[in-house]
Protein backbone atom coordinates (compact mmCIF):
# COMPACT_ATOMS: atom_id res chain seq x y z
CA UNK A 1 0.00 0.00 0.00
CA UNK A 2 1.32 3.44 -0.92
CA UNK A 3 1.13 5.78 2.03
CA UNK A 4 0.49 9.49 1.65
CA UNK A 5 2.35 12.18 3.55
CA UNK A 6 -0.01 12.13 6.54
CA UNK A 7 0.09 8.36 6.81
CA UNK A 8 3.88 8.33 6.82
CA UNK A 9 3.80 10.80 9.69
CA UNK A 10 1.33 8.58 11.53
CA UNK A 11 3.58 5.56 11.12
CA UNK A 12 6.48 7.54 12.50
CA UNK A 13 4.36 8.82 15.38
CA UNK A 14 3.33 5.29 16.23
CA UNK A 15 7.01 4.38 16.34
CA UNK A 16 7.43 7.07 18.98
CA UNK A 17 8.80 9.93 16.88
CA UNK A 18 7.74 13.10 18.60
CA UNK A 19 8.79 15.32 15.70
CA UNK A 20 6.46 13.46 13.32
CA UNK A 21 3.43 14.15 15.46
CA UNK A 22 4.48 17.76 15.85
CA UNK A 23 4.65 18.07 12.06
CA UNK A 24 1.21 16.52 11.72
CA UNK A 25 -0.23 18.95 14.27
CA UNK A 26 1.40 21.95 12.60
CA UNK A 27 -0.14 20.89 9.31
CA UNK A 28 -3.67 20.79 10.69
CA UNK A 29 -3.69 23.23 13.60
CA UNK A 30 -4.90 26.24 11.64
CA UNK A 31 -7.74 24.46 9.89
CA UNK A 32 -8.84 22.65 13.02
CA UNK A 33 -8.63 25.72 15.22
CA UNK A 34 -10.46 27.86 12.67
CA UNK A 35 -13.21 25.27 12.47
CA UNK A 36 -13.52 24.89 16.24
CA UNK A 37 -13.46 28.59 17.07
CA UNK A 38 -16.19 29.30 14.53
CA UNK A 39 -18.26 26.49 15.93
CA UNK A 40 -17.96 27.40 19.61
CA UNK A 41 -17.36 31.15 19.23
CA UNK A 42 -15.13 31.32 22.27
CA UNK A 43 -11.37 31.43 21.97
CA UNK A 44 -10.51 29.79 25.31
CA UNK A 45 -12.92 26.94 24.69
CA UNK A 46 -11.61 26.59 21.14
CA UNK A 47 -8.02 26.31 22.38
CA UNK A 48 -9.02 23.67 24.94
CA UNK A 49 -11.02 21.70 22.40
CA UNK A 50 -8.27 21.86 19.79
CA UNK A 51 -5.75 20.61 22.33
CA UNK A 52 -8.14 17.85 23.40
CA UNK A 53 -8.57 16.95 19.75
CA UNK A 54 -4.83 16.53 19.17
CA UNK A 55 -4.55 14.60 22.41
CA UNK A 56 -7.39 12.32 21.41
CA UNK A 57 -6.02 11.75 17.91
CA UNK A 58 -2.76 10.65 19.48
CA UNK A 59 -4.40 8.24 21.89
CA UNK A 60 -6.59 6.58 19.26
CA UNK A 61 -4.04 6.69 16.45
CA UNK A 62 -3.38 2.97 16.66
CA UNK A 63 -7.02 2.43 15.64
CA UNK A 64 -6.62 4.46 12.46
CA UNK A 65 -7.31 2.44 9.31
CA UNK A 66 -4.70 3.22 6.68
CA UNK A 67 -7.17 2.47 3.88
CA UNK A 68 -8.91 5.79 4.53
CA UNK A 69 -7.77 9.37 4.28
CA UNK A 70 -6.37 10.62 7.56
CA UNK A 71 -7.98 14.04 7.20
CA UNK A 72 -11.51 12.64 6.93
CA UNK A 73 -10.96 10.43 9.96
CA UNK A 74 -9.46 13.29 11.94
CA UNK A 75 -12.19 15.78 10.97
CA UNK A 76 -14.80 13.31 12.06
CA UNK A 77 -13.21 13.03 15.49
CA UNK A 78 -12.92 16.81 15.65
CA UNK A 79 -16.53 17.26 14.58
CA UNK A 80 -17.81 14.79 17.20
CA UNK A 81 -15.71 16.41 19.89
CA UNK A 82 -17.09 19.85 19.10
CA UNK A 83 -20.67 18.68 18.75
CA UNK A 84 -20.44 16.84 22.08
CA UNK A 85 -19.20 20.00 23.71
CA UNK A 86 -21.93 22.09 22.14
CA UNK A 87 -24.63 19.63 23.16
CA UNK A 88 -23.38 19.70 26.74
CA UNK A 89 -23.54 23.49 26.70
CA UNK A 90 -26.60 23.78 24.50
CA UNK A 91 -28.15 26.65 26.41
CA UNK A 92 -25.36 28.90 25.21
CA UNK A 93 -25.84 28.26 21.53
CA UNK A 94 -28.58 28.09 18.99
CA UNK A 95 -30.62 24.98 18.41
CA UNK A 96 -29.17 22.18 16.35
CA UNK A 97 -32.61 21.26 15.07
CA UNK A 98 -34.06 24.61 14.24
CA UNK A 99 -35.00 24.42 10.58
CA UNK A 100 -37.50 27.24 10.47
CA UNK A 101 -35.42 30.27 11.11
CA UNK A 102 -35.90 33.36 9.01
CA UNK A 103 -33.10 35.69 8.06
CA UNK A 104 -34.81 38.51 9.94
CA UNK A 105 -34.97 36.54 13.17
CA UNK A 106 -31.51 35.32 12.53
CA UNK A 107 -29.90 38.70 12.29
CA UNK A 108 -32.28 40.67 14.49
CA UNK A 109 -30.17 40.46 17.61
CA UNK A 110 -26.69 39.68 16.49
CA UNK A 111 -23.76 41.94 16.18
CA UNK A 112 -22.81 41.85 12.54
CA UNK A 113 -21.82 45.36 11.77
CA UNK A 114 -24.00 46.98 9.17
CA UNK A 115 -23.01 50.56 9.39
CA UNK A 116 -22.18 52.70 6.45
CA UNK A 117 -21.46 51.91 2.94
CA UNK A 118 -20.79 48.26 2.45
CA UNK A 119 -21.35 48.95 -1.20
CA UNK A 120 -17.93 50.49 -1.40
CA UNK A 121 -16.05 47.90 0.56
CA UNK A 122 -13.15 46.27 -1.12
CA UNK A 123 -12.94 42.58 -1.78
CA UNK A 124 -11.13 41.69 1.43
CA UNK A 125 -13.68 43.51 3.48
CA UNK A 126 -16.44 41.69 1.67
CA UNK A 127 -14.81 38.45 2.61
CA UNK A 128 -14.49 39.56 6.24
CA UNK A 129 -18.13 40.52 6.19
CA UNK A 130 -19.28 37.21 4.69
CA UNK A 131 -17.33 35.23 7.24
CA UNK A 132 -18.67 37.33 10.09
CA UNK A 133 -22.15 36.56 8.85
CA UNK A 134 -21.23 32.87 8.62
CA UNK A 135 -20.42 33.02 12.33
CA UNK A 136 -23.98 34.07 13.03
CA UNK A 137 -25.96 31.52 11.09
CA UNK A 138 -27.47 28.54 12.95
CA UNK A 139 -25.08 25.79 13.87
CA UNK A 140 -26.63 23.18 11.60
CA UNK A 141 -25.85 25.35 8.58
CA UNK A 142 -22.65 26.83 9.91
CA UNK A 143 -20.99 23.46 10.57
CA UNK A 144 -21.51 22.43 6.96
CA UNK A 145 -20.25 25.71 5.55
CA UNK A 146 -17.17 25.37 7.74
CA UNK A 147 -16.54 21.79 6.70
CA UNK A 148 -17.01 22.72 3.07
CA UNK A 149 -14.95 25.89 2.95
CA UNK A 150 -12.59 25.86 5.95
CA UNK A 151 -11.75 22.18 5.74
CA UNK A 152 -12.18 22.17 1.97
CA UNK A 153 -14.13 18.91 1.93
CA UNK A 154 -16.36 17.40 -0.74
CA UNK A 155 -20.05 16.82 -0.12
CA UNK A 156 -19.47 13.08 0.21
CA UNK A 157 -16.74 13.60 2.81
CA UNK A 158 -18.95 15.99 4.77
CA UNK A 159 -21.72 13.42 4.68
CA UNK A 160 -19.35 10.78 6.05
CA UNK A 161 -18.19 13.06 8.84
CA UNK A 162 -21.59 14.31 9.91
CA UNK A 163 -23.46 11.06 9.24
CA UNK A 164 -25.97 12.98 7.12
CA UNK A 165 -27.16 11.92 3.67
CA UNK A 166 -25.35 13.69 0.83
CA UNK A 167 -28.66 15.21 -0.30
CA UNK A 168 -29.21 16.77 3.12
CA UNK A 169 -25.69 18.16 3.14
CA UNK A 170 -26.21 19.76 -0.28
CA UNK A 171 -29.59 21.10 0.73
CA UNK A 172 -28.36 22.64 3.96
CA UNK A 173 -25.39 24.24 2.27
CA UNK A 174 -27.76 25.65 -0.31
CA UNK A 175 -30.00 27.03 2.46
CA UNK A 176 -26.98 28.48 4.21
CA UNK A 177 -26.01 30.26 1.02
CA UNK A 178 -29.54 31.54 0.65
CA UNK A 179 -29.32 33.04 4.13
CA UNK A 180 -25.95 34.58 3.38
CA UNK A 181 -27.11 35.94 0.04
CA UNK A 182 -30.22 37.48 1.55
CA UNK A 183 -28.18 39.17 4.21
CA UNK A 184 -25.67 40.44 1.69
CA UNK A 185 -28.44 41.81 -0.52
CA UNK A 186 -30.01 43.53 2.45
CA UNK A 187 -26.73 45.24 3.20
CA UNK A 188 -26.14 46.17 -0.41
CA UNK A 189 -23.16 43.87 -0.71
CA UNK A 190 -24.38 42.25 -3.88
CA UNK A 191 -24.43 45.04 -6.39
CA UNK A 192 -22.57 43.45 -9.26
CA UNK B 1 -36.97 28.03 -20.85
CA UNK B 2 -38.23 29.04 -17.41
CA UNK B 3 -35.98 31.01 -15.10
CA UNK B 4 -33.33 29.02 -13.25
CA UNK B 5 -33.86 28.07 -9.62
CA UNK B 6 -31.28 29.11 -7.06
CA UNK B 7 -30.36 25.46 -6.59
CA UNK B 8 -29.69 25.06 -10.27
CA UNK B 9 -27.58 28.20 -10.38
CA UNK B 10 -25.47 26.98 -7.47
CA UNK B 11 -25.17 23.52 -9.01
CA UNK B 12 -24.05 25.11 -12.29
CA UNK B 13 -21.46 27.20 -10.47
CA UNK B 14 -20.12 24.15 -8.67
CA UNK B 15 -20.08 21.99 -11.78
CA UNK B 16 -22.73 19.62 -10.45
CA UNK B 17 -25.00 19.69 -13.53
CA UNK B 18 -24.67 17.22 -16.38
CA UNK B 19 -23.41 18.50 -19.72
CA UNK B 20 -26.84 19.00 -21.31
CA UNK B 21 -28.38 20.75 -18.33
CA UNK B 22 -25.29 22.89 -17.87
CA UNK B 23 -25.37 23.92 -21.52
CA UNK B 24 -29.10 24.79 -21.36
CA UNK B 25 -28.61 26.75 -18.17
CA UNK B 26 -25.72 28.72 -19.64
CA UNK B 27 -27.81 29.53 -22.71
CA UNK B 28 -30.57 30.76 -20.47
CA UNK B 29 -28.17 32.94 -18.52
CA UNK B 30 -27.12 34.62 -21.75
CA UNK B 31 -30.71 35.59 -22.47
CA UNK B 32 -32.08 36.33 -19.00
CA UNK B 33 -30.62 39.34 -17.13
CA UNK B 34 -32.49 38.50 -13.92
CA UNK B 35 -31.01 35.00 -13.74
CA UNK B 36 -27.62 36.35 -14.75
CA UNK B 37 -27.71 38.79 -11.86
CA UNK B 38 -28.73 36.01 -9.47
CA UNK B 39 -25.87 33.83 -10.78
CA UNK B 40 -23.44 36.71 -10.35
CA UNK B 41 -24.57 37.12 -6.75
CA UNK B 42 -23.98 33.47 -5.96
CA UNK B 43 -20.63 33.54 -7.69
CA UNK B 44 -19.68 36.56 -5.65
CA UNK B 45 -20.71 34.78 -2.47
CA UNK B 46 -18.85 31.61 -3.46
CA UNK B 47 -15.73 33.61 -4.13
CA UNK B 48 -15.87 35.08 -0.64
CA UNK B 49 -16.50 31.67 0.91
CA UNK B 50 -13.74 30.04 -1.10
CA UNK B 51 -11.19 32.28 0.53
CA UNK B 52 -11.85 31.38 4.14
CA UNK B 53 -10.51 33.41 7.01
CA UNK B 54 -8.34 31.21 9.17
CA UNK B 55 -7.89 31.99 12.81
CA UNK B 56 -4.37 31.89 14.13
CA UNK B 57 -4.07 29.49 17.06
CA UNK B 58 -2.00 30.56 20.06
CA UNK B 59 1.69 29.78 19.67
CA UNK B 60 1.75 27.80 22.93
CA UNK B 61 -0.94 25.39 21.83
CA UNK B 62 1.23 22.73 20.18
CA UNK B 63 3.99 22.87 22.81
CA UNK B 64 1.28 22.33 25.44
CA UNK B 65 -0.05 19.28 23.64
CA UNK B 66 3.45 17.90 23.20
CA UNK B 67 4.15 18.43 26.87
CA UNK B 68 1.06 16.44 27.76
CA UNK B 69 1.92 13.67 25.33
CA UNK B 70 5.65 13.48 25.84
CA UNK B 71 6.31 14.48 29.42
CA UNK B 72 9.98 15.01 30.17
CA UNK B 73 11.45 12.33 32.36
CA UNK B 74 11.64 13.53 35.96
CA UNK B 75 14.98 15.10 36.69
CA UNK B 76 15.86 12.57 39.39
CA UNK B 77 15.60 9.73 36.85
CA UNK B 78 18.42 11.27 34.85
CA UNK B 79 20.46 11.87 38.01
CA UNK B 80 20.00 8.27 39.15
CA UNK B 81 20.96 7.04 35.68
CA UNK B 82 24.10 9.16 35.72
CA UNK B 83 25.07 7.90 39.19
CA UNK B 84 24.43 4.29 38.16
CA UNK B 85 26.53 4.75 35.02
CA UNK B 86 29.35 6.25 37.07
CA UNK B 87 29.26 3.39 39.57
CA UNK B 88 29.31 0.74 36.87
CA UNK B 89 32.13 2.59 35.21
CA UNK B 90 34.11 2.86 38.44
CA UNK B 91 33.79 -0.81 39.30
CA UNK B 92 34.63 -1.90 35.77
CA UNK B 93 37.54 0.43 35.56
CA UNK B 94 39.04 -0.66 38.90
CA UNK B 95 38.41 -4.29 38.05
CA UNK B 96 40.08 -4.14 34.66
CA UNK B 97 42.81 -1.70 35.50
CA UNK B 98 44.07 -3.60 38.53
CA UNK B 99 43.67 -6.99 36.84
CA UNK B 100 41.43 -8.78 39.25
CA UNK B 101 41.30 -11.89 37.11
CA UNK B 102 42.50 -13.89 40.02
CA UNK B 103 39.95 -12.40 42.40
CA UNK B 104 37.87 -14.63 44.58
CA UNK B 105 34.74 -13.99 42.52
CA UNK B 106 36.33 -15.15 39.26
CA UNK B 107 37.97 -18.06 41.00
CA UNK B 108 34.67 -19.07 42.53
CA UNK B 109 32.95 -18.88 39.20
CA UNK B 110 35.62 -21.00 37.54
CA UNK B 111 35.47 -23.57 40.28
CA UNK B 112 31.71 -23.70 39.99
CA UNK B 113 32.03 -24.18 36.25
CA UNK B 114 34.47 -27.01 36.70
CA UNK B 115 32.10 -28.89 38.89
CA UNK B 116 28.90 -28.21 36.97
CA UNK B 117 27.49 -28.90 33.56
CA UNK B 118 24.84 -27.52 31.27
CA UNK B 119 23.68 -23.90 30.92
CA UNK B 120 25.52 -22.64 34.01
CA UNK B 121 28.90 -23.73 32.61
CA UNK B 122 28.10 -22.08 29.30
CA UNK B 123 26.97 -18.90 31.00
CA UNK B 124 30.10 -18.71 33.12
CA UNK B 125 32.24 -19.42 30.07
CA UNK B 126 30.48 -16.67 28.14
CA UNK B 127 30.97 -14.18 30.97
CA UNK B 128 34.58 -15.20 31.22
CA UNK B 129 35.09 -14.83 27.47
CA UNK B 130 33.53 -11.37 27.44
CA UNK B 131 35.62 -10.41 30.42
CA UNK B 132 38.84 -11.72 28.83
CA UNK B 133 38.07 -9.95 25.57
CA UNK B 134 37.32 -6.68 27.36
CA UNK B 135 40.46 -6.98 29.38
CA UNK B 136 42.59 -7.75 26.31
CA UNK B 137 41.09 -4.81 24.43
CA UNK B 138 41.64 -2.56 27.41
CA UNK B 139 45.27 -3.65 27.78
CA UNK B 140 45.95 -3.19 24.08
CA UNK B 141 44.38 0.26 24.14
CA UNK B 142 46.23 1.14 27.28
CA UNK B 143 49.55 0.02 25.80
CA UNK B 144 48.92 2.01 22.64
CA UNK B 145 47.97 5.13 24.56
CA UNK B 146 50.99 4.75 26.84
CA UNK B 147 53.18 4.73 23.75
CA UNK B 148 51.57 7.88 22.45
CA UNK B 149 50.82 9.83 25.62
CA UNK B 150 52.41 10.29 29.03
CA UNK B 151 51.07 7.74 31.54
CA UNK B 152 48.69 9.93 33.62
CA UNK B 153 47.11 11.37 30.51
CA UNK B 154 46.60 7.93 28.98
CA UNK B 155 44.81 6.82 32.10
CA UNK B 156 42.62 9.89 32.04
CA UNK B 157 41.73 9.34 28.38
CA UNK B 158 40.77 5.72 29.02
CA UNK B 159 38.78 6.64 32.09
CA UNK B 160 36.96 9.38 30.18
CA UNK B 161 36.19 7.09 27.25
CA UNK B 162 34.78 4.39 29.49
CA UNK B 163 32.66 6.89 31.38
CA UNK B 164 31.32 8.26 28.09
CA UNK B 165 30.50 4.75 26.90
CA UNK B 166 28.58 3.89 30.03
CA UNK B 167 26.74 7.21 30.04
CA UNK B 168 25.77 6.63 26.44
CA UNK B 169 24.48 3.16 27.26
CA UNK B 170 22.51 4.54 30.21
CA UNK B 171 20.87 7.24 28.11
CA UNK B 172 20.09 4.84 25.29
CA UNK B 173 18.39 2.65 27.86
CA UNK B 174 16.37 5.63 29.15
CA UNK B 175 15.35 6.53 25.58
CA UNK B 176 14.24 2.97 24.95
CA UNK B 177 12.19 2.91 28.16
CA UNK B 178 10.58 6.24 27.27
CA UNK B 179 9.51 4.98 23.85
CA UNK B 180 8.14 1.82 25.42
CA UNK B 181 6.07 3.84 27.89
CA UNK B 182 4.63 6.02 25.10
CA UNK B 183 3.85 3.00 22.95
CA UNK B 184 1.94 1.45 25.86
CA UNK B 185 0.10 4.72 26.46
CA UNK B 186 -1.03 5.03 22.86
Amino acid sequence: MILDEDQILIKKTLRGERSAYEELMRKYEKKIFSFVIRMVRNEDVAVDLTQDFFFKIYTVMDKYNFEYKFSTWAYRICYNLVIDHIRKNQSQVDSLDDDSISPHELFASENVSREDGFKNLVREETRDYVWRVVDQIPLKFRELILLRYIQDLKYEEIAAITSLPVGTVKNRIFKAKELLKQEMEKDGMLVC
Amino acid sequence: MACLSAEKIIALDEGDLNAIEASRSRDHLLLCPACRLKADHYRYLNQALSRPMFSEPPAAMIPNVLQRLYPALPRYTSVIAAIAASLVFLITWIYIYFDFSSSSLIQALRLTADGTSGWLVNTIKAISAVYNAAQAAFKAGNALLNMLLPAPLATAVIAGSLLACFSLLAFLFIGFMRKKVHAEKS
